[in-house]
């Protein structure tokens, strides 16, 4: 998997921003999904898929936020899994 | 007061108890992040059993020390009417602050906290790999929640010390047990196999029905105390 060439904007700039780590988005969708108790497989493959179209999706912009990343990676994850997108979206909302 | 009626009122106190929702999200949490590290059913089982273990050991904690510091300054276990108005005061102030801001005007089922307190929580579940990590986390959800939680201790606090001896330790096992009960089931559901997304989508869709029935809970509660502790003492005395 190869990370974009872009510079992710942490909560509104409050935090340092950091390079695009696919690894990192990848992890965060692995881990969303086998929470729903998806198979190790389809988590792998979903995880991919997702991780490959946000990548795509950050190299035609100049800058990306978090929330943005999270916003279009949950609105993929939706179609694959809505399941597995609702919690990826709400573990933030839970407590 | 016999012991039944003491023991209906601390049950309907547990019953508010185990509406607030602090040690159910921090639960939720960490069975989402155990089972999304990949750690085996036994792991999870043995961080949810922990989890309820420290929530029930702090919960017995809180009521014991309530009911001997109250008994400390009512040494003749004559409460007097007062400290009964005063705890249903409190009582219903806590109903009418559950109604007003015990949720957050968000999406999803963030609570009141401050949001640095949230924060490290959600951290803290997030690390915890070890049943005593899991125990200690299970005890932090509870004293977290004080500011709510301390109105339901302190009327069964007050109820339990006018009990024999032997009576205050059923009371204290009792409230205890009930008051974890939406802890069990949710763990019982997060053990069978249910999944986290579900029980999370239950939450959020009941959410302002969680907070209603538990704010009003508390009033009704409080009300029928004072009516039962002091406006009926008072009319009494006022016949004789």
């Amino acid at each position: 998997m190869k990370d974009a060439i872009i510079d992710i904007v942490k909560r509104e700039g409050q935090r340092p921003s950091e390079p695009f780590q696919a690894d990192k988005l990848y992890a965060s969708i692995y881990a969303a999904c086998l929470s729903v108790r998806a198979h190790e497989g389809e988590a792998r493959k979903i995880a991919n898929t997702i991780t490959e179209l946000v990548t795509a999706w950050c190299n035609t912009k100049p800058e990306v936020t978090s929330g943005d990343l999270r916003r279009v990676a949950a609105r993929h994850l939706t179609a694959y899994h809505p399941d597995a997108a609702y919690l990826y979206t709400q573990h933030k909302l839970i407590l | 007061m016999d012991i039944i009626d003491a023991f209906i009122i601390i049950g309907v106190a547990a019953l508010i108890h185990a509406s607030f929702q602090l040690g159910v999200s921090m639960l939720t949490l960490l069975g989402s992040h155990t089972i999304g590290k990949n750690r085996s059913h036994a792991k999870l089982l043995r961080l949810t059993g922990s989890y309820l273990l420290g929530a029930g050991v702090m919960t017995a904690l809180l009521l014991s020390t309530t009911s001997l510091v109250l008994l400390a300054i009512f040494e003749s276990q004559d409460i007097p009417l007062l400290a009964w108005a005063i705890t249903c005061g409190l009582l219903m102030g806590l109903g009418v602050a559950m109604w007003a801001f015990y949720y957050r005007k968000e999406q999803g089922t963030t609570l009141w906290l401050p949001r640095s307190l949230a924060t490290y929580l959600a951290q803290r579940t997030k690390a915890t790999h070890l049943s005593g990590e899991a125990f200690g986390l299970g005890l932090t959800g509870v004293f977290a929640e004080l500011l709510f939680i301390i109105g339901p201790l302190a009327i069964s606090a007050l109820v339990l010390i006018q009990l024999p001896a032997a009576w205050q330790l059923a009371g204290v096992g009792f409230y205890t047990l009930i008051s974890l009960l939406s802890l069990l089931i949710v763990a019982g559901l997060i053990g069978s196999g249910h999944r986290i997304s579900q029980i999370q989508k239950w939450r959020e869709t009941n959410k302002r029905f969680l907070q209603f029935i538990g704010g009003g809970g508390l009033m009704i509660l409080g009300l029928y105390v004072y009516v039962e502790k002091v406006i009926t003492v008072l009319t009494e005395a006022g016949m004789q």
